[in-house]
């Protein structure tokens, strides 16, 4: 019974809040361009609007590009499950699957993305596959030794164990961890490449020739597209929730058990995304889109990171240690 | 120069004579075109800066072909003319030897039907495979109104084999709102071997569209040849006319006009700037060059009603007085735009990320802009030091005293940094303009001019050097008008700057030229 609670739950508040974060991005960057910005609320609007039309389909292009966006769709919702938005619905079993698990999930679906990209043919397709492929080459080994360090430090692979952990030992200010400080930015680092984010990819450019992302879902409309969309709005909140949950806990600071616990766990948690959707948005305003060949930069910065904090685990001695 | 050219050519050259002041004009055999065309682009070091073909059966029997050097230290044109044939027509290439002449010689095959004999790449320019062969409009028999078939031709690109190596063929149709041009670039992975740009798909006839126009209608079609250089064209044409009519210009009229060619460069300065932060991401200070631009656009409007600046000029003078009683307004809101301009200038050149975007990006060495004749910014970034204001003082230029930044590297940082300091020129430029004028009057009328006298009108767009030729016919009507923009000769260069980049570095190197589309296809 928990069991479905806890997927009922976690899947809606991912549907609802994915595209809002997408909208206050938005409307931050708008206000420092001097604009009003379309309303937070636009990328709903848009998803509706695109879920009641037709797609059209390329004459040229197989099964692969038809059922990329069901794939895509669904591995982020099933990545969701993986990681729990509060760990006071958590079911007292463990959920199944572990950060590799995770990781492949998405994995898949980007898989998908990518080929679909090459399925149509199309000029830009190829090139945005060809990029995302060298991109996601160099984000995953980071999101691996980030989330492996993690485990080390909680001994679990468990994603909602290690967030348990986390809970646990950090009563006192958790950041103050060297290992956790480096965490957390090599996972803000990953987030930025993971999501089609400026300095990697400019969302809102029109350039076909600079795009990765929008060049891979270029072909799709209609439901179609709409699906690619929400995937990736899905899958860039379940990244926010990860870093936020992992690094940030704070279920531990609320008294009440029951209905009501669950409620005030659910809004700190609401406010711990907007705060970090708040920094992506500054880090967008602030930075200039990286030539394409830089990008092997960041994701060294961000695996360097992430190995900093591997080493770290080991050089101030096993299980967790409190600076003050 | 020209006893030089004389003595060494004696038997080549059959007549020489001076118009208009400052035009030099010889007419040569067309056997010996390639010698001397060497020798004035070698041994004196002139550009190429235009070459047309104009049909004059009418009046000799025969064609005309023109080559437009420039002797820039002495603001002269040697224009060297040769005869053609209706039964032979061709004319030795010269490209072989000025590379700039590549594309004047393709355009004149296209357009006249004379081939270039020699010629390096002698393919299609202007047409593309839809157009039959054997029908060149430019020719004088050719009516207007004439539509020919539908053919299918077969236009091949430069095509570049070896493992790995691929093309993209990108538009004409972009994802952006943005002019027709197809690109067709051969990559090994991202970095671009070769880039090809099949444009002239708004091409339009204005150069036959104009013919047989009384002068004062020619007006209007040559304010519509490009939209953001509507005054320097316009302005182009009416020094060409007010030449030939031997009118001088009204003093007022001319600080006028200084005015609003500047206003123009600095409001189509202001767009690219915004255009090239746009590309590489860089929204804060896209946007906020969008504001200023916003602002420029509003002074234009405030001047005379009208944010693209047509229907200013007038042959002879200008149709108005604009600036009068709107001084004080117009020089408070420059002030504002230049504060604000300064400001944002500090910040875009201390972002380390941004400047490491623009730097090193989309080379033109010195050597590629001297041999395309690269002109305007895209020439002046790369170490070519010439601006029509100074070099062919136009209006009342010399009078007034501003720099032209120049930078040696080529790259779009340069690029960025010229059209930056000439916002800045341009602001001080107005301001000057508007405080030194004299009262007075503002235009002349244009007498009857007599038949096929020609004179060529220079000035310098926000793109670069302008060089429009025109030739009047009876009552008043025009004969021959050759439109050469400065995109015509930038474009070339850009084909060139984008080669070694990566692929989606195109568009920032595009965009740091930006090049007309509709000013190139004619």
């Amino acid at each position: 019974m928990t069991y479905i609670i806890y997927i009922i739950v976690q899947i809606m508040i991912m549907l609802l809040l994915a595209p809002l974060i997408n909208g206050i991005i938005k409307k931050i960057k708008a206000f420092t361009q001097k604009r009003t910005g379309p309303p937070i609320l636009q990328m709903y609007y848009d998803l509706f609007k695109l879920i009641r039309k037709n797609s059209v389909v390329s004459e040229a292009s197989s099964w692969i590009y038809k059922a990329a966006p069901y794939i895509v769709f669904s591995t982020s919702l099933t990545a969701a499950l993986l990681v729990p938005v509060t760990i006071k619905l958590v079911p007292s079993f463990n959920i199944s699957g572990d950060f590799v698990i995770f990781v492949s999930i998405l994995a898949l679906g980007r898989f998908f993305m990518m080929a679909a990209g090459l399925d149509t043919g199309s000029t830009f397709g190829g090139m945005g596959s060809s990029r995302e492929a060298m991109i996601s080459s160099l984000a995953e080994p980071s999101i691996l030794v980030c989330l492996f360090t993690a485990g080390l430090i909680a001994g679990s692979t468990s994603l909602d164990q290690m967030m348990m952990f986390m809970q646990a030992k950090g009563q006192g200010i958790i950041l103050m961890n060297p290992a956790i400080i480096l965490l957390f930015l090599a996972l803000l680092t990953i987030i930025i490449m993971e999501t089609a984010r400026i300095p990697i990819d400019d969302p809102s450019t029109h350039l076909e020739l600079t795009m990765v992302h929008e060049a891979m879902i270029l072909e799709y409309s209609g439901r179609h597209l709409a699906l690619m969309e929400y995937g990736a709005a899905i899958k860039q909140l379940i990244f926010i929730t990860l870093l936020v949950n992992l690094l940030l806990p704070h279920d531990q600071f609320i008294g009440a058990a029951g209905l009501g616990g669950i409620l005030i766990s659910l809004l700190i948690y609401f406010l711990k995304v907007i705060v970090i959707t708040v920094v992506i948005a500054l880090i967008e305003i602030n930075t200039v889109k990286l030539r394409l060949f830089s990008i092997p930069n960041l994701a060294a910065l961000s695996f360097i990171l992430s190995f900093l904090a591997f080493l770290q685990y080991f050089l101030l001695g096993g299980g967790y240690v409190q600076l003050i | 120069m020209i006893r030089n050219l004389i003595s060494v050519f004696n038997n080549s050259i059959f007549s020489s004579e001076i118009k208009n002041e400052n035009e030099l004009y010889f007419e040569i055999d067309t056997d010996k075109v390639r010698e001397i065309c060497s020798y004035i682009h070698k041994s004196k070091d002139l550009p190429l800066v235009s070459m047309f073909a104009s049909d004059e059966r009418d009046l000799n029997g025969k064609y005309a072909i023109f080559y437009v050097f420039a002797e820039r230290q002495q603001a002269n044109l040697l224009i060297l003319k040769t005869t053609i044939d209706p039964n032979r027509m061709e004319i030795p290439s010269i490209s072989e030897t000025i590379p700039a002449a590549a594309s004047y010689e393709r355009e004149i095959k296209d357009l006249f039907g004379i081939h270039p004999i020699g010629h390096p790449e002698p393919k299609r320019l202007v047409f593309h495979s839809n157009w039959p062969e054997g029908k060149h409009p430019l020719r004088k028999d050719y009516k207007l109104n004439e539509r020919p078939k539908i053919a299918k031709e077969i236009i091949d690109f430069k095509r570049i084999e070896g493992k790995g190596v691929y093309e993209i063929p990108v538009g004409p149709v972009h994802a952006g709102i943005i002019e027709p041009g197809h690109f067709r670039f051969s990559v090994a992975g991202e970095p671009i071997i070769n880039l090809e740009a099949q444009l002239y798909f708004v091409h339009k006839g204005i150069e036959k569209l104009s013919e047989g126009k009384s002068i004062e209608n020619c007006l209007y079609i040559s304010e519509r040849i490009s939209g953001d250089e509507t005054f320097a064209n316009s302005l182009c044409y009416c020094q060409a006319i007010e030449k030939i009519a031997k009118v001088k210009v009204p003093l007022r009229a001319q600080y006028t006009r200084i005015v609003f060619a500047e206003l123009e460069r600095l409001i189509s300065h202001l767009g690219d700037l915004g255009g090239i932060c746009l590309d590489t991401a860089y929204l804060f200070a896209a946007f906020h060059f969008r504001t200023l631009r916003g602002w420029a656009y509003l002074v234009a409007d405030e001047l005379c009603g009208m944010r693209f600046l047509r229907s200013i000029n007038k042959l002879g003078g200008i149709r108005k007085d604009f600036v009068s009683g709107k001084e004080k307004s117009i020089i408070k809101q420059l002030r504002k735009i230049r504060d604000e301009l300064d400001d944002t200038a500090k910040i875009i050149r201390s972002n380390s990320m941004f400047i490491d975007r623009v730097e090193n990006t989309g080379v033109l060495t010195t050597r590629t802009a001297r041999d395309l004749n690269a002109v305007g910014p895209g020439g002046r970034a790369s170490g070519i030091n010439h601006d029509v204001r100074k070099d062919f003082p136009y209006l009342v230029y010399d009078l007034l005293e501003f720099k032209v930044p120049y930078y040696q590297y080529g790259d779009v940082n340069c690029r960025m940094n010229v059209k930056l300091e000439e916002c800045f020129e341009s602001i001080d430029l107005i301001i000057k303009a508007i405080e030194l004028m004299p009262a007075g009057k503002i235009s002349e009328t244009i007498p009857t001019l007599e038949p096929y006298s020609s004179a060529f009108g220079i000035t310098e767009s926000a793109r670069g050097e302008n060089i429009h030729f025109v030739m009047v016919g009876e009552n008043n009507s025009v004969f021959r008008y050759k439109i050469r923009t400065p995109s015509f000769c930038n474009w070339p260069a850009l084909c060139q700057a984008v080669r070694g980049n990566i692929v989606p570095d195109f568009p920032l190197i595009n965009k740091s030229f930006n090049l007309s589309y509709a000013g190139n296809d004619l």
